[in-house]
């Protein structure tokens, strides 16, 4: 492969930017894609980038039909990804439902911006619901939030190779905040750094014959029986929930001394990681939690804080009304710790915002 | 009288890769120019996505005595995305007496998008300037930054505006800077002047640059939307 990365240097980029080339430095071999802001940039650059390396773009009537050729070139064997927000992440849930029923290595990038429908086209955390649990399906797929340039740039790498090893649909789910951010970033090639770039494989058209040189592959996304339906829901969530541990991620700072705990992901972290360090400052003991996976939840981790923590409150602070804290409540019911919400659909959460509500609750 | 006070006025067009500093060093021109006692219009032409722009500071900038033609949040509030319409004011701005600052939005297209603008063609005024930050991934080598030069089309003026945020040190300027500056000889543009942070004032104080610096004070970190 063409060396991406000429010399590992920094630049300074913004969030689109940061995935545009990382998914170039991932071996990505083609982008299927329909225009909605935020994750503009991702095609600009894409389409900008992508002659000069060889790679492919097509730009499709709407998203549906964008989420559907990513399936459609994942079973020829090629890296394909596509990058969306909003309405368009809606459209693409039949297709990334289809990629949960044939386990198609299908990676999304979606920038969230506000809702519910056209909503703004500036920023949100308001697709968390739909990236995780989208679709008529279980959720079976993965989900990463990031909170940095470098983790845009890092987990869109990662990402490919979670869905190539794994087969399960795998998103990063950035935000309008973070795809028009400018920061310094270090881009590299992955194999530079030891990571090695799963090599993607044909799940169609393989050689040999059915039956006495290889097992038929099965890619279905209908059945005629229930029971079989059953059998095959029921076989990949055992299957799901088996790879979890190895998948799951997240950051957990201060939270063994910790009087009260902020539990954020993506951009809003950053402003619980400022709102950790003025607090204590000011001598109130405040510690954080963050999933970096939402899906699968690092539950065991949450857990593992709250039997070591001597916190008496859980601040739940995000851009939505309450989609974070749905799921982290549903992973640790039955848990004692008080719960305390700071809900801010579609606007900023900065270090004022979550210092004042801490200091409101204590 | 007139006529005379006409030719003598700036009209300058920032034009430049997405996130090079066009905004920046346009909110930085006006401002020296009013500092000078000039009538100045700044002159917003994002059409892209109007919504990531200097629009945020327009009250800000009204405050220090410039004329801003930029749509506010209240002029666009309930439009959705239909508030992306061309500014009738921006389209007649060059009829504003005074200088006039033109920022050019989003960099793909260059100076292609003065054709929203009235009489910007004919103008005699009209300097067309290109903000080049060597840092950004599309003009990090010398043979990108003469390919990206050579596709914006009329060039009258290059501002080098090399720097990394906050991660910025003389290194990375002098560089970057350097490379700009040896492309810009090559196909006979003018540098007009560097652009440095001037928070980076005591450390580059002792060195010695080829061309002006101005030191730059920044705005758009406040720009959220």
């Amino acid at each position: 492969m063409q060396k991406v990365i000429g010399e590992s240097k920094k630049a300074f980029i913004t969030g689109n930017e940061a995935v545009a080339w990382a998914t170039l430095a991932a071996g990505a071999d083609i982008m299927f894609g329909y225009p909605i802001t935020p994750q503009n940039e991702i095609m600009h650059y894409w389409t900008r980038l992508a002659p000069k390396y060889g790679r492919g773009f097509l730009q499709t009537e709407d998203e549906i039909s964008a989420g559907f050729t990513v399936c459609g070139a994942v079973q020829g064997g090629k890296k394909a990804f596509t990058a969306t927000a909003g309405p368009g992440n809606v459209l693409m849930q039949e297709p990334f439902g289809m990629a949960e029923a044939m386990r198609l290595p299908v990676v999304g990038i979606i920038q969230q911006r506000g809702g519910p429908s056209s909503g703004t086209v500036i920023y949100s955390q308001q697709e968390v619901t739909l990236t995780t649990f989208g679709g008529n399906g279980e959720g079976h797929r993965i989900v990463y939030s990031t909170s940095t340039h470098q983790e845009m740039y890092d987990y869109t790498i990662k990402a490919f190779n979670t869905a190539w090893k794994y087969r399960f649909p795998t998103f990063i789910l950035g935000d309008g905040y973070q795809a028009k951010m400018r920061e310094p970033l270090e881009m590299y090639n992955p194999e530079e750094r030891g990571i090695d770039l799963v090599k993607p494989f044909p799940l169609l058209g393989l050689e040999g014959n059915i039956g006495t040189d290889r097992e038929p592959q099965h890619l279905v996304n209908i059945y005629s029986l229930e029971e079989e339906l059953y059998d095959v829901v029921m076989r990949v969530s055992k299957e799901y929930e088996s790879i979890a541990p190895e998948i799951v991620e997240y950051e957990e700072n201060l939270c063994e001394d910790a009087d009260v705990i902020i539990l954020t992901h993506g951009v809003v972290s950053r402003a619980a990681d400022d709102a950790v360090k003025a607090l204590r400052a000011q001598g109130i003991k405040a510690g954080s939690f963050r999933p970096i996976t939402l899906r699968p939840f690092p539950r065991q981790g949450l857990l593992d804080v709250l039997a070591k923590t001597n916190a008496k409150k859980l601040l739940i602070a995000e851009s939505a009304y309450g989609q974070l804290d749905k799921l982290v409540k549903q992973e640790i019911f039955g848990e004692q710790i008080e719960i305390e919400n700071l809900f801010m659909p579609g606007v900023g959460i900065i270090d004022y915002h979550i210092i004042s509500k801490i200091k409101s609750i204590l | 009288m007139i006529t005379q006070q006409n030719k003598a006025r700036i009209v300058e067009a920032f034009v430049g890769e997405y996130a090079s500093g066009k905004s920046e060093i346009a909110i930085n021109r006006a401002l020296e120019l009013k500092g000078l006692n000039h009538q100045v219009t700044l002159v917003d032409l994002d059409t892209v996505e109007p919504f990531y722009t200097l629009r945020p500071l327009k009250a800000l900038l009204e405050g220090k005595g410039l004329n801003v033609i930029s749509y506010t949040r209240e002029d666009s509030f309930g439009l959705g995305e239909t508030g992306a319409m061309l500014n009738p004011a921006a389209r007649w701005a060059l009829m504003n007496k005074g200088d006039i600052i033109l920022d050019i939005g989003y960099g793909i297209h260059g100076a292609k998008t003065l054709n929203l603008v009235e009489g910007a063609y004919e103008s005699s005024e009209l300097r067309i300037i290109a903000v080049i930050n060597y840092t950004r991934p599309m003009t990090n080598s010398p043979e990108k930054v003469r390919e990206y030069l050579l596709e914006l089309g009329r060039l009258d003026g290059i501002i080098a505006n090399t720097h990394l945020g906050n991660q910025t040190t003389l290194d990375v300027i002098v560089k970057g800077n350097n490379e700009i500056l040896r492309v810009a000889n090559e196909l006979n543009i003018p540098v007009d002047y560097m652009g440095i942070d001037k928070t980076m004032y005591e450390e580059i104080s002792d060195y010695k640059f080829e061309i002006p610096v101005k030191f730059i004070e920044r705005y758009m970190v406040n720009a959220m939307w």
